[in-house]
């Protein structure tokens, strides 16, 4: 069974926070899901099904280029550092910090 | 010229009885009229659009989603995160009828991140159902089905990785339609979920459905999971015959005798639909019931929670502040993440990653993730199999109606709903798959599912059409508040 600690070893890890109270209803969730993959894990044979990834082989399926030859596949910088909330010398600026 | 249908406001516009711009004006009016107390719209916009190009839809109001990306408009996801987030790109849903000249009005309320099941978790507030504003529409894409249930727009586009159009469409008593997976492309629309993620239309009929979707779909070269176009122009195709066309519904779900103690509403539901599988017959269709494994049935909800909390968790590792959206005050670049996490997401999709990321541990995902992906090819091999006897799975959209405010919360449930949860196969498999208006119970709107073939997008709205033909709820929507 996972433990709060362990829960906010993976908020952490997924750099964020919670309330304590979030944690405990965090916890019941696990309870259940963990319970209903247990029964999931029972069903015969389940071991030799092919993991299914996408709801069907599109054979067509092309890689996407990001060209920035070919008009519209690509955002330009400009745009891209429009978003941002500080920019310096056409790169996004965070703060310096020494650790 | 509230509640009327595309076919409507093109005669109009064609006459010269009413111009764009007078329609324009009228739904912005009415959307800002019925924010209060429905809440469908993050962004009421100011100024119309002007793409002068003849289509079908030229002229003709509608929204979209907030998690579809709209350069230099608003864009939000209902997070905070993103409550200021103005992007630089078009997705390609919008790019595709902003050419052909439809003209938006806004952008609709979701459930946060479209992680969510009952439109209360937006950043603005919860969306209520224009039938009756003490219930809730359902979600994600709640927002977008209270708009054309008003009658504010003809269509809206939404997006659907469970049933987060066609569950809204049904408690809001509209059409909701998600076609294959890859028949529209997904460029732009923010990811929840890649493999389960569709982008999908609601209207009040289904032929409105059909000119939506002939507008949009198609191969996009941003959107390596998009199919190529099938050169259908499914409008054409609405009115073939469906003479002995084989639907199909679960037995265990739809007969009232294997549930303990059923509540009235779900009698009701079930025996109206029994009462239409009937009057469909009379149409042409040969319906039966069919077995379907119990614990494939059961694991319906546990798998999709699985599978869309992993994904998700990956797929929103983009949303730190950094690059773009609402960034906090930090000592360095991981302060700052911290920070802008920490505050952005609300408790419920702090929850959902979490989990995403437990299942995702090289120490659980054989037990968690992989045997989810197992159980999706179960299921999606039994509905191929059936797809080989028959045309389409015909199911109530719902057991029940739209909720109550106040009566539900997004915590993962121990219940095993799978009349409830049902819809989310159309996603596993990617199949196409609708939901018309099929009645009322308690007053509140309830809806039909019907899901077919993968790439049969034209045959399932053929098939709804006549179903929809047959019923009288075509077409309806409610008053709300006038301008």
């Amino acid at each position: 069974m996972v433990t709060k600690e362990k829960l906010k070893e993976y908020a952490a890890n997924l750099m964020f926070d919670m309330k304590e109270e979030e944690y405990d209803t965090l916890t019941k969730e696990f309870e259940i899901i963990e319970k209903q993959m247990d029964k999931i894990g029972t069903m015969s044979n389940l071991k030799n099904v092919e993991p299914m990834t996408f709801p069907f082989i599109n054979y067509q399926a092309t890689l996407r280029d990001d060209d920035e030859d070919i008009d519209g596949t690509c955002i330009n910088k400009k745009d891209v550092l429009s978003n941002a909330k500080d920019v310096l010398y056409e790169q996004v600026k965070v703060p310096k910090v020494v650790e | 010229m509230q509640g009327k249908s595309i076919d409507e406001l093109r005669s109009l516009l064609d006459e010269k009885k009413v111009a764009s711009d007078e329609l324009f004006e009228e739904a912005t009016k009415l959307a800002k009229a019925n924010q209060v107390p429905y809440n469908a719209f993050v962004t009421i916009l100011d100024k119309k659009e002007e793409v002068d190009n003849k289509t079908i839809l030229s002229g003709i109001p509608y929204a979209l989603k907030d998690n579809i990306s709209t350069k230099d408009i608003l864009t939000t996801g209902s997070s905070n995160i993103l409550k200021d987030y103005i992007p630089v790109y078009n997705a390609t849903v919008y790019e595709k009828l902003k050419q052909a000249g439809a003209v938006l009005v806004g952008k609709n309320t979701l459930d946060e991140l479209a992680m969510g099941g009952t439109g209360t978790t937006g950043h603005t507030g919860i969306v209520r159902n224009p039938w009756n504003a003490d219930y809730l529409i359902g979600g994600s894409s709640a927002g977008s089905a209270a708009a054309v249930a008003l009658g504010i727009v003809p269509f809206a586009i939404g997006s659907d990785t469970g049933d987060s159009v066609r569950k809204p469409a049904a408690f809001g008593g509209i059409v909701g339609f998600k076609p294959t997976y890859g028949r529209i492309s997904r460029y732009g629309l923010f990811s929840f979920a890649s493999s389960l993620d569709h982008v999908g239309i609601m209207a009040r009929n289904v032929k409105d459905i059909a000119y939506v979707t002939d507008i949009v779909k198609g191969q996009d070269i941003k959107d390596m999971t998009s199919l190529p176009d099938d050169f259908k122009l499914y409008q054409e195709t609405l009115t073939s015959s469906i003479q002995g066309k084989k639907l199909f519904y679960i037995k265990s779900l739809c007969d009232i005798e294997n549930y303990q103690n059923p509540s009235p509403i779900l009698k009701e539901v079930l025996t109206q639909f029994k009462q239409q599988l009937d009057g469909f017959k009379k149409l042409g269709f040969v319906i039966e019931g069919v077995d379907f494994d119990e614990d494939l049935l059961s694991a319906l909800y546990p798998t999709y929670m699985t599978i869309s909390c992993a994904e998700a968790t990956s797929n929103n590792a983009n949303l730190s502040g950094i690059g773009f959206g609402s960034r906090k005050a930090g000592k360095g670049v991981n302060d700052i993440m911290f920070q802008t996490r920490t505050e952005g997401f609300s408790e419920l999709i702090k929850r959902r990653f979490i989990l995403g990321s437990y299942i995702l541990k090289r120490e659980n995902q054989e037990r968690l993730f992989l045997n989810a992906l197992r159980i999706r090819r179960l299921i999606v091999d039994k509905m191929n199999e059936l797809f080989e006897t028959y045309d389409g799975l015909i199911m109530p959209a719902s057991g029940g109606i739209a909720k109550k405010v106040g009566t539900v919360s997004e915590q993962v449930t121990d219940s095993e709903q799978a009349l409830e949860n049902h819809m989310v196969i159309g996603n596993f498999g990617g199949y196409p798959s609708i939901t018309i208006p099929s009645g009322f119970v308690d007053d509140m709107p309830i809806g039909i599912n019907l899901t077919g073939r993968v790439k049969a997008d034209a045959e399932v709205l053929n098939m709804a059409y006549h179903l929809e033909e047959s019923m009288t709820y075509k077409n309806q929507f409610v008053g709300g508040k006038h301008v």
